[in-house]
């Protein structure tokens, strides 16, 4: 069983292309032929597919960092510095062009220009345009990719990819439900639509550009069925609108043996689904990333949390790792912080480059029980409808899928997870979610034993103490 | 005794939205009346909100960084609408980039701000000192 694929018409793509183009100066006169010819000119090192295909078929894990400030020639100067570590570099954007708002992006650069430094927490893309965005994929030796938190990212995906960015972070549901308060999930699914036939349009002209669904989604006690679904829908949309370098990711939990089994059962549950709809013609890699929750103050604590997750990404042979900063609880990094947090990951992965993790029983279990809550939860989606679209909608409305810890006021954000006694994220409360009555009755057992080490009942401070415990020194949040 | 109103949220377009969750329940349970704004706030909305119910306080998050561009003129513009003497709190990562705290703090109180909270702060502390200001400015005990 699967959805039914329908590739959007290429007279309708081009009909509100010409408005997406509209939305702010930058966008008028953008035409395709230039942007074949930019991307057809890029050597194969810069090419974000064919370096992350190469490395992940070798089962090297690349290195990838956040980055963005506001001017330009400031964002070409830190790429080049955390080249050194780096294998695949980033371009972050503004929380202010995620929400396409240009014109406070515009007084942001401004300010940024007399303040002599950034004001803004990322690169303002849609306004400096395809000219300027050109020069940084010309100024590094590195593939670039977009990463940004964007509802509505048409116009920043029309200036990026013009401007020979490879590869574009996000997706319909996970740009928006963690990401936004009060977008429409038929509306971001749609805009996202765009982006994939964009994408799909450049794939069919010979110009490959990688696409990555957001894993982490709220970043905070997010069971790996929750992120693995909407990935995979995601994923399904993406390949739909002719998507072929497609990337899906996970952000690390904690416990090491549930981070192993989430990022295997991940690409196997991927291909299960891709294949199921009629998909053969892709690429799939994983992304991982280091822990996406509070971090310790401690930037010798935190290089330790950062080595975790790079640890836990080596063994599990994920494609890349998303890497943090030991800044990370003060909020944006130095270029030196960024290069530092590079450093301690390149150490643990080339250490563990050559180990496996073992096969195991807890292992096997862990991947089984994931396996079960996606197929349970795709379903009961597909139940909810033929088009893709239309079920994710339905199934966000209906609390199929509910993401924790979502601001939007389109996720029901009733499901409520919190940590069993050895740190696997589990479900103290379903809430709507449609699991078997034993894979449920599995997370009720797992959090009963930490109830009983701990004297207390599981409830919503149990769940407060779990989001603060790393930042304060540990993976589960014990009682004082 | 009468509850007292706050209002809560995270300012500009800053989306984070599990401190607030969090917020919102340790204030509530502390007996506040929490108007809860959630994420995405204006200015306006704060103002507006408060002036709607009463709020003796301001409780303003900001996470991404750019509270330095969201926040200048919240002070002025609570003059302007008639609430001179409202509590404004704010706490998180307020600047781009590692700095003292101390540097922030003034650059914060100079806005206007009462008390300015670094991300790692003790909530039992912000609360004890939100009811102690509550006490001193309004003369009412909180909670």
């Amino acid at each position: 069983m699967s959805f039914t694929m329908h590739k959007m018409e290429k007279d309708s793509f081009l009909a509100i292309r010409d408005d997406v183009l509209k939305g702010w100066p930058s966008g008028a006169g953008l035409k395709f032929e230039d942007a074949f010819r930019v991307h057809a000119a890029l050597p194969q090192k810069k090419i974000f597919s064919h370096v992350l295909h190469k490395a992940d078929r070798e089962k090297r894990v690349l290195l990838q960092p956040r980055a963005g400030v506001a001017l330009v020639n400031e964002h070409i100067k830190l790429l080049k510095f955390l080249e050194e570590e780096a294998d695949l570099l980033p371009t972050t954007i503004d929380a202010y062009t995620r929400q396409n708002q240009y014109k406070e992006a515009e007084e942001g650069i401004k300010k940024s220009l007399k303040a002599g430094y950034s004001l803004l927490n990322g690169f303002p893309a849609v306004n400096h345009g395809v000219a300027e965005c050109r020069r940084v994929v010309e100024s590094v030796d590195r593939p670039v990719q977009i990463r940004h938190g964007t509802p509505d990212a048409r116009l920043l995906a029309e200036i990026t990819l013009a401007a020979g960015f490879s590869a574009f972070e996000g997706g319909g549901i996970s740009y928006n439900l963690p990401y936004a308060k009060s977008i429409p999930l038929e509306k971001s699914i749609r805009d996202w639509q765009y982006v994939d036939r964009l994408t799909g349009f450049y794939e069919e002209n010979g110009v490959s550009v990688n696409r990555e669904p957001f894993g982490p989604l709220s970043g905070t006690l997010i069971p790996p069925f929750v992120s693995h679904t909407v990935g995979i829908i995601e994923g399904l949309l993406a390949l739909e609108q002719g998507v072929k370098s497609i990337t899906l990711a996970y952000g690390q939990a904690g416990n090491i043996v549930q981070d192993i089994a989430a990022v295997l059962s991940l690409r196997e549950l991927a291909h299960e689904y891709f294949k199921a709809a009629g998909f053969s013609d892709y690429y799939l890699t994983i992304a991982f990333h280091q822990w996406m929750g509070g971090f310790p103050e401690n930037e010798s604590k935190a290089h330790s949390v950062i080595a975790l997750g790079g640890a836990v990404a080596a063994l599990s042979h994920a494609s890349k790792v998303i890497v943090k900063t030991p800044h990370e609880a003060m909020g944006i990094p130095t270029k030196e912080a960024n290069l530092e947090g590079l450093r301690s990951t390149r150490q643990i992965v080339s250490m563990l480059a050559d180990q496996h993790f073992p096969e195991s029983k807890e292992l096997a279990d862990e991947i089984a029980i994931i396996k079960a809550e996606v197929r349970d939860v795709m379903t009961a989606v597909m139940d909810l409808g033929k088009g893709v679209v239309a079920a994710a909608a339905r199934a966000f409305e209906a609390g199929v899928l509910d993401i924790p810890f979502a601001p939007s006021i389109y996720n029901r954000g009733k499901l409520l997870p919190v940590r069993d006694n050895t740190g696997a994220i589990r479900l103290l409360d379903k809430a709507f979610v449609p699991l078997s009555k034993n894979v449920y009755a599995f997370h009720r057992e797992r959090i009963a034993e930490r109830e009983k080490a701990e004297g207390r009942q599981a409830g919503f401070q149990m769940v407060i103490d779990d989001i603060y415990a790393v930042s304060k020194g540990r993976l589960v949040g014990r009682p004082k | 005794m009468e509850q007292v109103s706050i209002v809560l949220g995270v300012i500009g377009s800053d989306c984070h939205a599990v401190g607030n969750k969090i917020l919102e329940k340790v204030f509530s349970d502390a007996g506040f009346k929490v108007v809860n704004l959630g994420v995405m706030v204006s200015q306006d909305e704060f103002i507006h909100a408060a002036i709607e119910t009463g709020a003796k306080a301001l409780v303003v998050s900001s996470l991404y960084g750019q509270a330095e561009l969201d926040c200048p003129g919240l002070r002025q513009r609570c003059q302007e609408r008639g609430l001179p003497d409202i509590i404004l709190y704010i706490g998180g990562r307020l600047v781009i980039g590692k700095h003292h705290f101390k540097e922030i703090e003034d650059k914060f109180l100079k806005m206007g701000f009462d008390r300015v909270f670094s991300p790692d702060c003790n909530l039992d502390e912000a609360i004890g000192l939100l009811k102690q200001d509550i006490t001193q400015r309004w003369g009412s005990a909180a909670g």
